[in-house]
């Protein structure tokens, strides 16, 4: 199958993006690598306690950046076997994920876009977990340069 | 940590607790402290891992020669560690139980291994919605040429 580009790329493709398994050992590793050890993902006992306004949690989350992190995986993968390159992601987070939870990223090819120096392609993205439940929801753009001859 | 000699991080967020501003004390639009951070291709590579990256251009040096990029990059998601990095202890992102609620980032240029990093960063705004207490996050990364490797907004809801 020859490689796809710009032109070849059709809106409304999927793009099937990775998983991971969530644990107390994945989020303490994400903390020890992202430096954010808030007690949110490392402490049962706070988490059991607190009330963060109308949300109560059950237990220790996993970091909502993971989510983001896994999206630009899925995106920057894609991407560099097809001429792209990651400009843009916004991402919301809709659910906690808890230790013993899977998320998984996706992605849609929604709109193309050629400008007057460059080509742009815009995805609708989101994040899943097990139950096909949706974690997170965002839009991700990515720019196509032009080939200098 | 044996892959950040001069970089001592403290991982107790309640320890600086009382020094951090509240949300009353946050003023948007004033400007946060931070400090330079020199990216090591470790810290790069063991943030890649902790997220399942296996693209060459984070581990591979003679295969990112051979690409656009000339050499090791890091994943444009490195922000995710920058913020912590180039932030102090007192710095109210750590306040424990900060819930991050979305956040949007613009990638210009690829941070690299050896880059030293400099945030340029503000409350942008606060408001309350739903009975919750949101701060709005501005921050700009540049390099050591000043290059801006990317720019980014999250909204976080605040502990008190």
């Amino acid at each position: 199958m020859p490689q796809q580009t710009f032109d070849t790329i059709d809106i409304g493709e999927l793009i099937s993006g990775p998983s991971l398994s969530i644990s107390r050992e994945s989020i303490r590793e994400f903390a020890e690598a992202s430096l954010d050890f808030n007690p949110l993902h490392l402490d049962d006992e706070y988490m059991k306690k607190s009330s963060f306004g109308k949300t109560r949690f059950r237990g220790v989350i996993m970091h909502g950046m993971t989510n983001y992190a896994l999206l630009v995986r899925m995106m920057t993968d894609w991407l560099s076997t097809r001429g792209g390159v990651l400009r843009r992601l916004e991402a919301r987070w809709l659910k906690p994920v808890y230790p013993g939870d899977a998320i998984t990223a996706r992605g849609t090819v929604a709109h193309k876009r050629v400008t007057q120096k460059s080509r742009w392609m815009l995805f609708a993205v989101e994040i899943r977990n097990q139950n096909d439940e949706l974690i997170a929801t965002g839009e991700a753009m990515a720019e196509f340069p032009l080939v200098s001859s | 940590m044996a892959d950040q000699d001069a970089f001592t991080f403290e991982t107790d967020f309640w320890k600086d607790e009382s020094i951090r501003k509240a949300w009353d004390d946050i003023i948007p639009g004033e400007p946060r402290k931070t400090i330079p951070y020199v990216l090591t291709k470790e810290a790069i590579q063991k943030f890649a891992r902790a997220v399942g990256e296996t693209n060459p251009l984070y581990f591979d040096e003679e295969y990112a020669k051979t690409t656009i990029y000339g050499g090791l990059i890091a994943p444009p998601s490195i922000h995710i560690l920058l913020m912590f990095a180039c932030t102090p202890i007192d710095d109210w992102m750590r306040s424990p139980g900060t819930i991050n609620a979305g956040q949007q980032w613009y990638y210009h240029t690829p941070a690299r291994p050896g880059d030293t990093i400099r945030l340029v960063a503000r409350a942008l705004d606060k408001f309350i919605k739903k009975d919750r207490l949101f701060v709005v996050h501005d921050n700009v990364f540049f390099n050591q040429k000043d290059e801006v490797i990317c720019t980014g907004r999250g909204w976080t809801i605040r502990p008190r």
